[in-house]
């Protein structure tokens, strides 16, 4: 992952999930998260869900976030995807990719990582192994900023 | 996907830079795959044919007509990689397309948004199509990558030379592919 030196702070949105619940990103304050977008149809989204799951099954104990939003698609194609793709975490619609572009995310898959303040710390571009302990690491260790 | 390769590298000058392109068939499906590597940064092209793009418009709600249009302009699949050791930029407004001594440019997401906004292609589709293109510009930190659809705007079957501007820790960086091919309308 690529430190953002400047942390912006990142626009705040209100989305519905696939189980028709509100998240706000602003809800989530205080919490260190990991906000995903993806799309059903791009492979490397894919091949990385299994490990997000993985690290997710690690991080929801110890309070850190995971969201996932689909980018440009509809709940039903999401709700498919999920058959053969199961997840725990929120799977978030961003039908109209109005936030993707708020976020300044240009392809998929990115993912950030934001710290309890509600800045961009981290941005991956592409997929990655989520559950990979040094990856991890990086993560929890926004825990212990004062 | 299997690949045969046809066991030809090619080193191609372009500007100060020798290139190196690899190009494969592939076993199953007879499309040919193109990739370049230097210093780390890869970019890999496999042609689609243009039913491959009909089907994919058609079930992301595009009208058939404005399908056939856009499948037959010359779509790769493309996935750009910074494995390497320092930042690269790319904007593919840079990129020109040489065809037998004719410059073009490509059709990026702005040329299609423009485009299909004209031709009343439904909201949803023209999102669908957006993302699943390689963004028009775009910064890699090592490690990361992108994979989406490039087109070149030229009919079926037609080769054409690509000239790629990048930029190595803003180091400009000049390419050319040399020989690329749209996947024709059927493969024999």
């Amino acid at each position: 992952m690529t430190a953002l030196p400047d942390k912006p702070f990142v626009p705040d949105f209100t989305l519905k999930d696939v189980e028709g619940n509100t998240h706000r990103i602003s809800d989530y304050k205080g919490h260190v998260i990991i906000v995903n977008f993806w799309a059903t149809w791009c492979p490397p989204c894919r091949e990385e869900m299994p490990s997000m799951q993985r690290a997710w099954e690690q991080l929801r104990e110890e309070g850190i976030m995971m969201l996932a939003i689909d980018v440009g698609e509809d709940e039903d194609t999401v709700f498919e995807f999920t058959a053969s793709y199961p997840v725990e975490f929120p799977l978030l619609l961003d039908t109209d990719s109005s936030v993707s572009e708020a976020w300044k995310v240009k392809g998929l898959p990115t993912t950030f990582v934001i710290d309890q303040w509600g800045r961009k710390v981290y941005r991956a571009i592409g997929g990655r192994e989520w559950d990979d302990p040094e990856l991890l690491n990086q993560v929890r260790r926004l825990k212990q900023v004062p | 996907m299997r690949l045969i390769s046809l066991g030809f590298l090619f080193l191609l000058l372009a500007g100060v830079t020798a290139a190196a392109v690899t190009v494969e068939v592939g076993e199953n499906t007879g499309l040919r795959t193109w990739q370049w590597v230097h210093e780390g940064v890869s970019l890999r092209l496999v042609q689609r044919l243009p039913d491959q793009t009909r089907a994919y418009l058609l079930g992301r709600g595009f009208p058939a007509a404005a399908a056939d249009e856009a499948a037959t302009s010359c779509f790769f699949g493309t996935m750009f990689r910074n494995d390497g050791t320092v930042p690269l930029d790319f904007d593919l407004t840079t990129w020109k397309v040489v065809q037998k001594g004719k410059e073009t440019r490509m059709f990026v997401r702005e040329h299609w948004k423009t485009n299909l906004q004209e031709n009343a292609i439904p909201k949803a589709a023209r999102i669908a199509l957006h993302w699943s293109l390689m963004p028009t510009q775009q910064h890699f930190e090592p490690g990361d990558y992108n994979w989406g659809m490039m087109v070149f705007g030229l009919p079926p079957g037609q080769s054409f030379d690509l000239h790629m501007q990048l930029k190595l820790d803003e180091n400009p960086l000049a390419v050319t592919i040399s020989g690329l091919q749209c996947a024709p309308e059927k493969l024999n």
